[in-house]
């Protein structure tokens, strides 16, 4: 026994001497140049046992199985050989050249090491698909598809984006789960509900598919530029056929989760053109009818009426601004009631949106609803309309008469009727007129106002200069003297003085006007008239001496001038006598 | 010559009143008959020849209003009160037409002493003030050369203190009508005949919007630079509107 335990050991010892002449230690890979989405296997390889193997340092790799040990140990014709393999698989992290580092191995207290290996890694590669995986059975025949109806939409035009989700006939869908509901930025969006939907059969990609329309949303861009729109994503639970067959025959079906996502598109919204648009452009896109309409035109003051503006047709109409009637300031209106009917459907909004005011006129008259006008932009033909409403006239037949203060407003609210004259009824028209000239003529500040206005004045002074010089006159007793009898001879000699130079005549004359001045100063009777009853009542009137006699002087150079040729100075001379003997009479005489 | 001129003058004025008493019957009669254009511009021919009353611009604005011309309406019941303040059927009427204006302004009321010196002055124009002066100059006068020419005493007194009561009543009169010719040349009002216009911060197109007005609306006219007026509301916001907006009463 321990014989053959010798020849044993000794054996052992020869096979090991020749071995361990030939270490080897190597490091092969599966491939050297592999696809990123392909995985690599890394084999390090020794012909002897060894300890402490360190394996490189896998970088740019995943560990992805491993290491795994192996040994062989075979004996052919005798001889042995060992072979111990350490394996790595790997899955590279992104593109590009590497490098794998080498790995050592402590064989008999001596160290050895792999060669570094280069591998290169492109991108990825189609990997054959195992047509028996049902991940990969599952991805073939199942399909989510996002349609959308235009890629180049206006601003505020509606687009339809429906996803469908196309499973092939020999799959079934188990359930649904959305994990990814897309969210619509800088859109409006509404999603058409989808109940009870059937499942129809379509063609997807030249094959007969059975499809299933999951939802349907109705799209307005909100912006213009390149908008998102996020995907959808479904996890599925997928119903496969596999190759297995139970016993009667029938496919085996397996069961697989898959996600699906579909829908991650760029929109290229395009803004509205700049040319044409009109002023009172408020983002209105599709096709509209515009009206403005009146419940009554005809009504008493305080009873109500209501304006209604009316946009109906086809487009953004949740998202227009209507435009807001002008009414007179003196008929009261309140604040509009908004309301809207409208549908969406795929084709974009449909139906009516509305603005009714309640307007209530305070006071009797007409009221004219200037036209209000309502701007579109039309898809079909890619112009700016606008739509005006017709003018209209809200004739207010009974009330009160607005007169601009208030106060005169206040209603008294009698049970009983009075009976008032309506003086507040829109007046007729004047019939008679006097027409004056256009160009106004002022009395203010002309010359005539300003003469009649200061003349006056004047008379003050004037008065004040009157009024001295009567005084002065009234203290000058000489020049009064003078005066009087200027002013009595003026009196009773003026015939005489016009016959001056005819004897007779101017004789008659002064013997008259001697006569007549007696007659009025000291009344005498033409009937006694002689020269003493003159000379006597003379007398009485203490009239002086001298004086009397030479007013009977005069008297009897009259009657003697009849008789007597006298020159035209002699009558001058009597002239002056007599007109002097008169004065003097008239002051002596008391 | 000259006479001859006078009564050919005369003679002339009297053949154009004539025929505008014509104008204005058919026009009255054709605004009764409805035909409220037809008598607008038989109204208008009245004023091509230089002539208006009271009465032709009140039947022309009653012709507008019922044509609904909110604008010319008011323009024409303004020009009527004008010549006529007091009348209550210009006023009445102008009322009806301010209810068709869409502006709602506010009219600052005056209150204490200055609507009492308004309601005093507003009793005349200011050339009825001015006779009114010239009236009491010529009373004062006369009362005053009878104080200085009367020698009793009661006479001279009450003399004294009548003429100068008048005075005292020419030199009041005046000062109104002075005041009035004032108010009369400051006052240049207007009325907006633009559907709507903007009335801006400056008198310029790029200046910005300080208000909106619509036709019918009474303004003041303030200043004037180009084609611009700076105009004041009746409740005080002032702006600058465009010439061809406005038509000045």
């Amino acid at each position: 026994m321990k014989f053959i335990k010798h020849i044993s050991i000794i054996l052992i010892l020869l096979a090991s001497s020749i071995t361990s002449a030939q270490v080897k230690f190597e490091a092969k890979v599966s491939k050297n140049k592999l696809g990123v989405n392909e995985r690599l296997r890394v084999d390090f390889e020794m012909n002897q046992d060894g300890d402490h193997f360190n394996p490189p340092d896998f970088s740019n790799f995943m560990v992805v199985g491993g290491p795994n040990q192996s040994v062989s140990n075979s004996w052919i014709n005798g001889v042995r050989s060992y072979t111990k393999t350490y394996s790595y698989f790997l899955a590279p992290k992104k593109q590009g050249n590497f490098m794998l580092d080498q790995a050592t191995i402590t064989i008999d207290g001596e160290t050895y090491k792999t060669s570094p290996l280069k591998i290169e890694v492109t991108s990825a590669v189609d990997i054959p698909k195992d047509p028996n995986d049902p991940d990969y059975l599952a991805s073939e025949n199942i399909h989510l598809v996002a349609e959308i109806s235009k890629t180049d939409p206006y601003l505020n035009e509606a687009i339809t984006v429906v996803y469908k989700l196309y499973v092939s006939p020999n799959t079934g869908v188990d359930n649904w789960q959305e994990t990814d509901s897309p969210r619509y930025n800088d859109f409006w969006s509404q999603n058409i509900d989808m109940k009870n939907q059937k499942v129809q059969t379509g063609i997807y990609d030249g094959q007969d598919y059975r499809f299933l329309v999951l939802r349907k949303t109705v799209l307005y861009p909100q912006k213009t530029g390149k908008l998102n729109i996020e995907p959808l994503s479904l996890d599925i639970s997928v119903q496969v056929p596999t190759n297995r067959r139970d016993i009667f025959g029938r496919q085996l079906m397996a069961q697989a989760h898959r996600t699906v996502s579909a829908g991650n598109k760029t929109i290229n919204v395009k803004p509205l053109p700049e040319i044409g648009k009109p002023a009172d452009f408020s983002g209105a896109v599709g096709d509209f009818k515009f009206n403005v309409s009146m419940s009554k035109t005809e009504l008493k003051a305080s009873e109500s009426l209501q304006a209604k503006v009316e946009v109906s047709g086809n487009g953004n109409l949740k998202l227009i601004k209507l435009p807001k009637i002008s009414l007179p300031s003196s008929l009261e209106v309140y604040e509009p009631e908004h309301s809207e009917n409208v549908q969406t459907n795929l084709d974009g909004m449909q139906g009516t949106v509305s603005d009714t005011y309640t307007v209530v006129p305070q006071f009797k008259g007409n009221y004219p609803i200037p036209s209000i006008s309502f701007s579109y932009f039309d898809l079909k033909t890619e112009t700016y309309k606008r739509l005006s409403s017709n003018e209209m006239v809200i004739d207010v037949l009974e009330g009160p008469q607005n007169i601009g203060n208030a106060s005169t407003n206040v209603i008294a609210n009698n049970s009983k009727q009075p009976v008032v004259l309506n003086s507040n009824q829109f007046a007729f028209i004047k019939t008679k007129s006097n027409f004056t000239s256009i160009t106004p003529s002022y009395f203010f500040q002309t010359k005539l106002f300003w003469s009649a206005l200061l003349l006056p004045f004047l008379a003050i002074p004037l008065a004040f200069v009157i009024r001295k010089k009567k005084a002065d006159r009234d203290a000058d007793v000489f020049g009064n003297r003078i005066r009087t009898a200027d002013k009595l001879a003026k009196k009773y000699l003026r015939h005489a003085k016009k016959a001056l130079g005819k004897k007779e005549a101017f004789y008659i004359a002064l013997e008259k006007a001697l006569h007549n001045y007696l007659k009025a100063k000291l009344h005498i009777e033409s009937s006694d008239f002689s020269k003493d009853i003159i000379k006597n009542l003379l007398v009485e009137r203490k009239v002086e001496a001298q004086t009397i006699s030479d007013f009977i002087s005069i008297l009897e150079s009259c009657e003697l001038a009849r008789y007597t040729p006298i020159t035209i100075v002699t009558m001058q001379q009597d002239y002056d006598k007599a007109a002097k003997t008169i004065s003097l009479i008239d002051k002596q005489a008391s | 010559m000259k006479n001859i001129l006078y009564i050919l003058l005369v003679l002339f004025s009297t053949v154009t009143f004539a025929q505008n008493d014509l104008l204005f019957e058919q026009g009255n009669a054709l605004y009764n008959d409805g035909k409220y254009a037809q008598a607008i511009e038989k109204y208008n021919a009245i004023l091509k020849t230089k002539h208006h009353s009271e009465e032709l611009y009140f039947n022309l604005a009653n012709a507008h209003y019922k044509l609904n011309n909110i604008a010319p309406s008011i323009y024409y019941y303004e020009k009527a009160l004008q010549l006529a303040p007091d009348d209550q059927d210009v006023k009445n009427n102008l009322a009806y037409a301010k209810n068709m204006t869409l502006d709602a302004i506010d009219v600052i009321p005056q209150a204490g002493f200055s609507k009492l010196v308004k309601n005093f002055t507003d009793i005349m124009s200011f050339d009825n003030w001015a006779k009114l002066a010239v009236l009491s100059v010529i009373i004062f006068v006369l009362l005053f050369l009878v104080y200085y020419f009367t020698y009793s005493t009661t006479k001279k007194r009450l003399a004294f203190i009548s003429s100068n009561l008048f005075l005292f009543i020419a030199v009041i009169s005046l000062v109104v009508a002075f005041h009035k010719y004032n108010i009369h040349l400051k006052d240049k009002s207007a009325i907006v005949f633009a559907q709507e216009t903007v009335i801006k911060s400056e008198p310029n197109n790029r200046s910005s919007e300080v208000f909106r007005l619509h036709q019918g609306t009474k303004v003041q006219i303030l200043d004037t630079i180009n084609q611009w007026k700076k105009i004041k509301l009746s409740d005080g916001k002032t702006g600058w509107i465009q010439n061809v907006d406005i038509k000045e009463l």
